[in-house]
């Protein structure tokens, strides 16, 4: 399949989940009720469904676009913000918040400007240590972002500990990620660092192509890496954190979309970052309507469903990638 | 009259914490010219090859290129001058022939550019044809042997329009029958087009059929320099590399084999 193609598919998809998935959920609604002007129909649509959908449009597209930033740079293709410590960094944020109580400021949650702030934090000691180093081997930064994964896990069980049990369920509830409580106001926060961060990869993606022949090629070819490496991290990080403010850590979006589209996409990112906003955004919207609909009446939050799905498929991508 | 001095390194030296890997050493590469730096492991090619391409910053010296300092050179004004093929690549590249080929001409591109020219596109069609792999642009470049892979790669730096080609061991790992096709390739480049060369290899019946001068690097020092007959002696060699070299055939481009009894 030609890439373009391949875009051209993916941008209908794009477009019929937009309209198709807000009619699904605990109470279906059709489009017919909504063209009509029931008002029952019409709140539900454009209250609760509309919001929720472009954050899940947003969001995946911020996992996956992150995902392939991430695996590009590491050329590793187990690197997405999940195992490199920044969604760890944004959980231990959004604990130490629930643990001592988090207000309110401009509109949004304490709760979410601190996980923006872990999210931030873990990925500034990733990138200091890669700058502290020069020529750093990736698979080095790798570790230290289990490393961080690890430890923010350490801190976080020992704050729950001493939290109280109601406490202890918001942390939990928390971490598994979710769309449900949603408004305007969070996707018109997220909209900035999304359009940001995704439209820097895409201005990026001759640099990114050049990594995938090597760092010594590409630095030849006249490509600054220290620079490189400082802008994907900042501008993933920056779009991972904004997401975790107001959705919790969601795992491995960014693993398996990226992956996915490369088999009809390829590797050159002029295709492969809009493929990925599309794609992840798709992604991300089906799995929270499939999350709607599984348990209803009730909710299964998002991150929950995308793990489940994750954790196979990464299993899959190392015995797939040994065999090859 | 003499021919311009293209790439000049004064008092070169690059130290890795206490220990000096290469140098103090001073080099000069003439427009046209191949310069082949032969010498055994650890001597310091590569390690000159990354300063004289502008990747690894000398601990002193200076270098400069057509009398211009690196100092004062940004990375892509290096680039468009000098085009690297370097020994150590990913060992799989998930990219197409012409995919590769194009990133040659990356240093070309401006920050704000959509998509290549039409004279990008001429500089990639120049290229394959030049390295003759015009039929194998849509394949691949993980499903292509050694050899070819080695082809793309030299015609990516072709395709980068720059007047001075570095090459690092670029027969190292081929079978015979490919190593001859490389040395073929390189010598067409040599006469074809007005490249100057700079290659580090082991080979020393290539630094020997390609060189117009040889470099011996021993200790990160420069041993001897001269043209292949004055250096590809078995005194100079025995010398350079603590091994025995059997001349089989003399004249000015000399072949050699190891004597692995000795």
């Amino acid at each position: 399949m030609r890439p373009r193609t391949a875009l051209l598919i993916l941008l209908a998809v794009w477009i019929a989940t937009m309209i198709l998935t807000p009619l699904v959920g605990s109470q279906s609604i059709s489009l017919g009720e909504i063209l009509r002007g029931d008002p029952t129909a019409a709140s539900i649509f454009w209250q609760l469904r509309l919001p929720r959908i472009l954050l899940a449009l947003l969001g995946g597209a911020a996992l996956a676009t992150s995902g392939l930033g991430f695996q590009t740079l590491f050329r590793n293709p187990l690197a997405e913000p999940y195992t490199l410590g920044v969604s760890s960094g944004a959980a231990l944020g959004a604990v130490i918040a629930l643990r001592f109580e988090g207000g309110q400021f401009l509109g949004l949650s304490l709760v979410g400007l601190a996980s923006f702030a872990g999210a931030l934090g873990a990925t500034a000691l990733i990138v200091g240590l890669a700058l502290r180093r020069q020529g750093i081997e990736t698979s080095t930064l790798l570790l230290a972002g289990v490393a961080v994964s690890l430890s923010c896990s350490a801190i976080i069980l020992f704050l729950q500990y001493l939290a109280d049990s109601t406490q202890t369920f918001r942390m939990v509830r928390w971490m598994m990620g979710g769309l449900s409580v949603v408004g305007y106001t969070e996707v018109l926060w997220l909209l900035p660092f999304v359009l940001g961060g995704s439209a820097a990869l895409f201005v990026l993606r001759w640099e990114l192509n050049l990594l995938l022949t090597g760092e010594e090629l590409a630095a030849s070819r006249g490509v600054d890496l220290a620079r490189l490496r400082r802008y994907v991290l900042l501008a993933t990080s920056l779009m991972i954190g904004a997401l975790v403010a107001v959705a919790g850590p969601i795992g491995f979006v960014g693993l398996i979309v990226p992956h996915m589209l490369r088999r009809f996409v390829g590797h050159d990112h002029l295709y492969l970052v809009p493929a990925c906003i599309l794609g992840g955004g798709a992604f991300l919207t089906l799995c929270d309507a499939a999350g709607r609909t599984i348990l209803s009446p009730a909710e299964l939050p998002v991150g929950i469903l995308t793990a489940l799905l994750g954790g196979p498929f990464f299993l899959w991508l190392l015995v797939w990638r040994r065999r090859e | 009259m003499t021919p311009p001095v293209l790439l000049s390194a004064h008092g070169l030296e690059w130290r890795s914490g206490t220990r000096t890997i290469l140098g103090p050493l001073d080099l000069e590469v003439v427009r046209g010219e191949c310069l082949a730096l032969v010498g055994p492991n650890g001597a310091g090619k590569t390690t000159l090859l990354r300063c004289l391409t502008g990747l690894l910053r000398p601990t002193r010296g200076e270098i400069a290129y057509a009398g211009r300092s690196f100092a004062k050179l940004s990375r892509r004004e290096i680039a468009r001058r000098i085009a690297y093929v370097p020994q150590i690549r990913p060992a799989r590249v998930p990219l197409k022939v012409e995919e590769i080929v194009l990133l040659g001409r990356y240093p070309h591109l401006t920050a704000f550019q959509l998509a290549p020219r039409a004279e990008d596109f001429a500089a990639v069609e120049e290229a394959l044809r030049v390295v003759g792999i015009e039929e194998l642009r849509g394949r691949p470049v993980d499903e292509l042997s050694g050899g070819e892979r080695q082809a793309v790669f030299i015609a990516a730096a072709l395709a980068q329009e720059a007047e001075l080609l570095v090459l690092d061991e670029p027969t190292l790992h081929l079978d015979a029958r490919h190593q001859r096709d490389l040395a073929s390739l390189l010598l067409r480049l040599k006469t074809d087009t007005d490249h100057t060369v700079v290659l580090a290899t082991h080979d020393l019946n290539l630094a020997s059929l390609l060189g117009d001068r040889l470099l011996a690097l021993s200790g990160g020092k420069v041993l001897a320099t001269g043209a292949p007959a004055e250096i590809l002696r078995p005194e100079v060699l025995d010398r350079l590399f603590r091994a025995r070299f059997e001349i089989v055939r003399g004249g000015e481009r000399p072949v050699t084999i190891l004597d692995l009894g000795a």
